[in-house]
């Protein structure tokens, strides 16, 4: 049945539009004041995206200035048929659960630790983020050094404990030793997330839950864990993104092996663009990682939004 | 008609922005491809100061050579008042601005480091013919001529299938020859003539499998002094397929048929890969049987760490980059010697690994001509005898006449003032042509390269075996010449 107000006729003739009003213009002001952003954009990303996809349906020439010779989907037919470029991907992914599973997982651990020490609290903060304040790239180095068999000092105290491999020329250890490290250096971003959203759970509901003598799961599981689960949504959205294009750490300590262990898929992309110069190819692995990034991506903010947390 | 100014769509506006950023985008990339001037030339007068006040750019790998030449750069500066900046990189990264530099149209970099494999073979249309420079008459001549560089290194370093044009001249020319411990030698050696049956003592005659036993005592017998018989560079890296090629080749594998030819002149289109051969396969299993007991850290060593756990007193012997005898020296003086590699069923083959320098294709002609005074200057006698006197690194020379000198012949005795010239007697041995190792010069090698060392390293790690590991390289490397190659 209509709604009373919607079958007035009144009502309707003022609902529709008169043909004489000013039109609404559909780029405003706003849309004016948006354009050197626009275009900005344009010259950053739309173009070189642009240029992406038509790279990725060529074979890039190099020599005598940069150009483009068609050949169709040959590059996509050979990523898609490509047996080492799919065991990329199951590593990537392999590897994006692990770092991110654990650093959430430890991350909050840390979090909730430390919300409970009351004097000292801010220096040991401090140095819990020190980590986080190195370059990929030093985290790279000093994993290195420190696991280097000759003077390391992990490999020195695994020895003197037995261990008799070398940690990064086995592909388990090697693929072990990228993740912690990466792990050694993000956890510290989900604890302090974790550590502003516990801020915000309000006293008097940890208060009333102590006086009504809930044990401490139950205050994790039914109010902090609920009261902090947007918080925790947005570090995973940030630590994923970033987990998405681990370069850095695997490039300087294992080269992506032994054994392409730790090759995921941006070490295959560097490879396959700036060591084979093979462009063309590069650039449809690049847009693959870019659909899996706005996929992973998608997924949060979705989530967020259910939310409302993106309004 | 509407009374109010019409008002652009966001689709216009976005089409608008589209056109506009690409515009701005072309816009910089014109500006940054303009028109450069060439330097200046003063006609007539002293050869050598013609280009006077002209700035090179040289872009080097970070190799001892390198660093002697950036340490004493004054002399050619006084000689010709051309400037030149030096940029060293790891070489990944050095093939990677060449390669976008000759993209560029413009000789950013008028100098290049032209690795054989990485630079002159794919990117050998970007380069220089120096012949034309070597002919022009405004041009001094290369002192005593191409025919002074040692011929292999000439044509391995220089040249690219065709015979005559001259790429790039001679530059540096690491050889892996075998390095050990000479103290620990001479201390076992009558313990381990009793207990292995032959003269243990490190030369061309031993033979892997002696290699083998001999690292095999070490392990048993000498852990007080080292704590393995060898190390190898067997990281998943360029120094994985040069230190197990050493390997296939004195076990009578090869990567192509006709390998010698297609590894001192190169080719365009090498064939199907033999490294499936029933040699080859024989090659790769006693290769990862000798890392089976070699330091397990081998696994995660490139030369440098190599070098270092070598110089750290870990490993009696290995073979490595004789160009490491200089470090050796300052660590351990005395005490290490040096050999040409084992010879296996199919004799002997020393893995080369020389550079040559070049001049972009990108120059223009009088940046050029200033270009070749600083390639003549730097491969010239005089100066390879001043690098292997500098303290701030040097490497050997590649030229003959330097090595006749007699004060270089007086270096390879210690007391030596040019330790690098302690591994004289074994290079010499490893330059010779049918002892020399040369890999595959084919423009497709860098992507080749790494279907060989990444196979390998899944052999050693045991997740495939050798057999495996080497029809695996086969048919990736098949695949990967059969794509072929345009730059």
């Amino acid at each position: 049945m209509a709604h009373a107000a919607d079958s007035s006729p009144v009502l309707r003739q003022a609902a529709r539009p008169q043909s004489s009003a000013p039109k609404e213009p559909r780029v405003g002001f706003e849309g004016r004041m948006m354009t050197p952003g626009l275009i900005l954009l344009a010259a950053l990303s739309i173009v070189p995206f642009l240029a992406l996809i038509a790279m990725s349906f060529s074979r890039v020439l190099l020599l005598g200035g940069v150009r483009l010779e068609v050949i169709g989907i040959t590059n996509w037919v050979r990523f898609f048929t490509d047996a080492d470029m799919w065991m990329s991907w199951l590593r990537t992914i392999i590897y994006f659960v692990l770092t991110v599973g654990l650093e959430m997982a430890l991350g909050v651990g840390i979090a909730l630790c430390l919300y409970r020490v009351l004097r000292g609290r801010n220096i040991l903060l401090s140095l819990l983020l020190l980590p986080m304040f190195a370059a990929p790239v030093i985290v790279g180095l000093l994993g290195r050094y420190l696991t280097d068999s000759t003077f390391g000092l992990y490999a020195w105290v695994l020895r003197s404990l037995g261990y008799t491999g070398d940690i990064l020329g086995s592909p388990v250890s090697a693929f072990a030793a990228v993740v912690l490290m990466d792990v050694w250096e993000w956890t510290p971003l989900i604890a302090l997330i974790t550590l502003a959203g516990l801020s915000s759970v309000p006293q008097s509901v940890r208060e009333a839950a102590a006086v009504d003598g809930a044990p401490a799961w139950m205050t994790l599981r039914y109010i902090i864990f609920p009261a902090i689960a947007n918080v925790l949504l947005v570090a995973l959205l940030i630590r994923s993104m970033d987990a998405i294009r681990y370069f850095d750490i695997i490039w300087v300590t294992t080269n992506g092996g032994p054994a392409d262990a730790t090759k995921i898929v941006p070490i295959r992309l560097y490879e396959t663009a700036f060591r084979f110069f093979d462009l063309g190819y590069a650039a449809a692995i690049g847009l693959a990682m870019l659909a899996f990034s706005i996929f992973i991506a998608r997924t949060f903010v979705r989530l967020l939004d259910t939310r409302g947390l993106t309004r | 008609m509407s009374d109010h100014p019409s008002q652009p769509s966001r689709r216009d506006v976005l089409r608008g922005a589209l056109a506009t950023g690409a515009s701005l985008t072309l816009a910089g990339s014109l500006s940054s491809c303009g028109s450069r001037d060439d330097v200046a030339r003063v006609a007539g007068g002293d050869q050598w100061r013609q280009f006077k006040g002209a700035t090179l750019n040289f872009i080097s790998e970070n190799t001892a050579p390198t660093a002697a030449i950036a340490a004493n750069l004054r002399p050619f500066t006084d000689l010709t008042g051309i400037n030149v900046n030096i940029v060293t990189l790891e070489l990944t990264a050095l093939v990677q601005r060449v390669a976008l530099d000759l993209a560029s149209g413009r000789a950013q970099y008028q100098v290049v480091y032209a690795d054989p494999y990485q630079v002159l073979a794919p990117y050998q249309r970007g380069l220089v013919d120096l012949r034309s420079l070597q002919a022009d008459p405004n041009l001094p001549d290369l002192p005593l001529g191409l025919t002074d560089f040692i011929p292999t290194q000439l044509d391995a370093a220089g040249k690219f299938v065709e015979p005559a044009p001259v790429y790039a001249l001679p530059y540096d020319a690491p050889t892996m020859i075998w390095q050990y411990r000479r103290d620990l030698f001479d201390k076992y050696r009558d313990r381990m003539t009793n207990d292995l049956g032959f003269d243990p003592r490190p030369s061309g005659d031993r033979t892997w499998e002696e290699y083998f036993r001999i690292a095999q005592w070490f392990n048993k017998n000498a852990k007080s002094d080292v704590a393995y018989g060898t190390g190898h560079q067997g990281r998943q890296h360029d120094s994985l397929m040069n230190d197990f090629s050493n390997v296939l080749w004195s076990y009578g594998g090869d990567y192509f048929d006709n390998g010698k030819e297609v590894g001192r002149m190169g080719s365009r289109s090498p064939g199907p890969c033999r490294i499936d051969s029933a040699a080859a396969i024989t090659g790769a299993e006693f290769y990862n049987r000798l890392l089976g007991i070699a330091d397990p850290a081998s696994k995660t060593w490139d030369w440098d760490g190599l070098g270092a756990a070598f110089r750290a007193g870990r490993l009696a012997m290995c073979p490595n980059w004789h160009e490491y005898a200089a470090s050796n020296e300052e660590v351990l003086p005395g005490k290490v010697d040096y050999s040409p590699l084992p010879k296996g069923p199919g004799g002997t083959a020393n893995m080369y690994g020389g550079t040559g320098v070049a001049i972009s294709g990108n120059t223009m002609p009088n940046e050029r001509g200033a270009a070749w005074l600083f390639i003549v200057w730097a491969t010239s006698p005089q100066t390879q005898l001043a690098n292997l006197k500098s303290k701030a690194g040097g490497g050997t020379p590649t030229r003959t006449s330097v090595y006749e000198l007699p004060e270089v012949r007086a270096a390879e005795k210690r007391p030596s003032s040019m330790p690098n010239m302690l591994t004289a007697a074994a290079v010499r041995q490893a330059w010779q042509p049918d002892k020399i190792g040369l890999r595959p010069k084919i423009p497709m090698w860098n992507e080749c390269n790494t279907a060989i060392f990444t196979q390998l390293s899944r052999m050693l790690t045991g997740s495939v075996p050798p057999e495996e590991a080497m029809r695996s390289i086969k048919e990736r490397v098949d695949q990967i010449v059969e794509r072929g190659w345009v730059a």
